[in-house]
């Protein structure tokens, strides 16, 4: 037992409940603590902004006022939704192998920016053009990421470095491409790329969503079919269970975490497109991205590996990233909102331990239990 | 004169490296101590702007006087955040990956929010460069090479000659090793993995702080939001070119170093090539430390693949790995 664990046990000694170790963690109440974490840590931020004097009753008011007061920011949520979901499904994919990609800000900028190079270029229809754009960027999200899935697969390569070191590439690459070779000379004062001129048809009743708003969900639900009914899905999982066992069981696994890594990117690059064809969205600079790949880790994060999970959890983030925007012109800063979201990213890893506890009342009977099973689980030759 | 010529630029290219990546050689060997304990953080990120923006506190608002107090309180700083991010997933064992880019994100936001009052604020509490009764004179790039600030010699000369010792000679540095690399085998022993672990981790992160120190203690000197720009990132980069062994960190710094020099130097002389304006050299080199990290990475890796004979080079068994007794 750790010591804070002894400390723990002391202090719940006096008491009549005890923890106890939960020998099987369903997913569902996982989820609830995860949730509960995350809620946790909300409030603590809340009681911080209280004591440092700043009304967070009053922030959370405006917060909900900003999204659901009226239908532009129903919208300006559902448009941020949108790369936070596709980013969000990358990175949920390449946790049910437990593969971390968090280079999907990268891929997602890799596959705007291909968007942007063949819209700008190309003549044509504009259903040709769209597909032509989602085409490259789902290529480019998928090549972006190709050199880190190589390494991973066959080198055994960490891969959260390798793909988090070329989101940076990925920026400088965008802020060349806006204020350099693609710049929009025109436009001298605006430092972006030339803008592209056509977009996806627009939801009904909306005014600037897209039709883009139901790609994820579309992926999601084949994602979730994949992993339901498919024997890929179930080999995938198997991976993130036990590689080793996967391997012994005639998987190709190494081939597998190639293919489901390139995939991952090709998802986020998708999305890069996604964003790209909204209405006033058409042009790439340097902030384009808004750092949506680290809202959809969080986002997967909160949500396990669920695919509807993310769904939820990504409507949830992203209606908080837009309050965030709205509050930052009331004097909350950008700041602010990334050291919540380390804080919320925090509160949903403890509340993924505390899923594996349970406290239970003790009687007297269980008390000469438990001593002798602690007696049992003291490991041989660590005693005096 | 040719030769000549090309060894003032090397050595003058390195000489302008060694203060540009002493940060990432500080919080390489603070993420190599805890990782050497099998503890990732993913954290160095927030811990440089921790360090960094504490640093600047003391100076500006405190009135430390000394640029030595002054990081001492930056490394505190970072110590503290160390210790939170060490108790979630050292005693109660939550995801190292999750809480790490926690710490990551959450000391960009905070150290950006504390020092919003203070950007472009310029530091005149600096470490001052050794240079031994002015021998040589400033713009000799034989006196870039040898002279910088003390803490300079400590990172690159100090720290890893020490880490050395204690990991290859003492029987301290073999239970370190033990902890990372077999905690159940540390534990039977009587090694506290859970203290060891916390103590290396907070040590580690207090050394990265003291990097952020460093950024506006000598280096930039002034506070600006996002300082530490990549370096944290590039930090944990070093420590697996290096394979976890302290000197090798000293060539993977000055490889990121001279990278980001080489896009100063081009800037400040207008170089341009024949194919590419001196615009776009700068964004081009300005990718080149990034990718020069990760083929730099990639290098150990794939030497071991291809059949290289190369001196254990292996991550540490139990890195990012939560020990409990109760579950092996």
């Amino acid at each position: 037992m750790t010591p804070l664990g002894s400390i723990a046990s002391a202090v719940l000694r006096v008491t009549p409940w005890r923890l106890e170790r939960r020998l099987e963690v369903e997913a569902r109440r996982a989820a609830l603590t995860r949730i509960g974490g995350a809620v946790g840590a909300m409030v603590l931020v809340g009681i911080v902004l209280l004591l440092t004097g700043r009304n967070a009753f009053w922030i959370f008011w405006q917060g909900l006022d900003a999204i659901f007061g009226r239908q532009r920011g129903i919208e300006g949520a559902a448009l941020r939704a949108i790369p936070i979901l596709m980013t969000a499904l990358g990175v949920a994919l390449s946790l049910r192998m437990k593969v971390w990609n968090i280079g999907s800000d990268g891929q997602f900028l890799m596959g705007a920016l291909a968007a942007v190079g063949v819209g700008i270029h190309m003549d044509g229809p504009a259903w040709l053009v769209l597909i032509a754009m989602a085409a490259a960027a789902t290529l480019a999200g998928a090549a972006w990421i190709l050199v880190p899935a190589l390494a991973r697969a066959y080198w055994d390569v960490n891969e959260i470095i390798t793909t988090l070191l070329l989101n940076f590439v990925a920026l400088q690459l965008v802020t060349w491409s806006a204020l350099g070779f693609w710049r929009d000379k025109e436009a001298a004062v605006i430092q972006s790329t030339r803008e592209v001129a056509h977009t996806l048809p627009g939801l009904p009743g909306a005014n600037s969503v897209t039709i883009a708003l139901l790609v994820p969900l579309v992926i999601a639900a084949a994602l979730w079919w994949v992993f339901r009914s498919t024997t890929i899905g179930y080999e995938i999982d198997t991976i993130g269970g036990n590689p080793r066992a996967a391997g012994y069981a005639g998987i190709a696994v190494r081939r597998r975490i190639l293919v489901v890594m390139l995939f991952t990117g090709a998802i986020a690059g998708l999305g890069g497109m996604l964003q790209l064809s909204a209405p006033g969205a058409q042009a790439m600079n340097a902030g384009f991205s808004a750092q949506f790949g680290l809202s959809g880790f969080i986002v997967a994060a909160l949500a396990g590996a669920s695919f509807w999970g993310v769904i939820g959890g990504g409507l949830f983030i992203a209606s908080m990233f837009y309050a965030g925007i709205v509050l930052q012109t009331k004097g909350l800063s950008v700041y602010i909102i990334f050291a919540i979201y380390g804080v919320i990213l925090t509160g949903i890893a403890l509340g993924e331990i505390a899923a594996r506890y349970r406290v239970v009342r003790r009687d007297a009977a269980d008390e000469s239990g438990a001593a002798a099973t602690e007696a049992a689980a003291a490991p041989q030759g660590a005693g005096p | 004169m040719i030769l000549a010529i090309i060894e003032n630029a090397f050595l003058s290219l390195i000489g302008s490296a060694i203060p540009a990546s002493a940060v990432v050689m500080l919080a390489a060997t603070g993420a190599m101590l805890g990782e050497r304990v099998g503890v990732l953080n993913l954290g160095q990120e927030g811990l440089i702007g921790i360090g960094a923006v504490y640093s600047v506190i003391a100076v500006l608002s405190w009135g430390v006087e000394s640029p030595w107090l002054a990081m001492l309180i930056g490394m505190i700083a970072a110590a503290v955040a160390g210790l939170i991010f060490a108790v979630c997933v050292v005693a109660f064992r939550a995801s190292q990956v999750l809480v790490g880019l926690a710490l990551a994100l959450g000391g960009i936001g905070l150290s950006n929010q504390l020092g919003v009052n203070r950007n472009g604020t310029p530091i005149q509490t600096l470490f001052r460069e050794v240079n031994p009764g002015g021998v040589l004179d400033d713009n000799d790039a034989v006196s870039a090479f040898f002279f910088h600030d003390p803490v300079v010699y400590i990172a690159y000369i100090g720290l890893p000659a020490v880490l050395w010792f204690v990991l290859f000679r003492t029987r301290h540095g073999m239970n370190m090793k033990a902890v990372g690399e077999n905690p159940a085998a540390a534990d039977a022993v009587g090694v506290s993995v859970t203290g060891w672990r916390i103590f290396y981790s907070v040590l580690g992160a207090a050394l990265t702080g003291a990097g952020g120190a460093y950024m506006v203690l000598s280096f930039t000197p002034t506070w600006s939001p996002d300082i530490a720009r990549g370096r944290g990132w590039v930090a944990l980069a070093v420590v697996i070119f290096a394979g976890w062994r302290p000197g090798w960190a000293v060539a993977g710094a000055l490889l990121y170093g001279s990278m980001i020099s080489l896009d100063t130097t081009a800037q400040a002389r207008g170089w341009g090539l024949p194919f590419m304006g001196a615009s776009d050299l700068s964004f081009f080199l300005s990718m080149l430390p990034y990718v020069v990290t990760l083929v730099a990475i990639l290098i150990p890796a794939g030497a071991v693949k291809l059949g290289r004979r190369v001196r254990s080079t292996a991550a540490p068994a139990a890195l990012a790995i939560p020990y409990s007794r109760e579950e092996r």
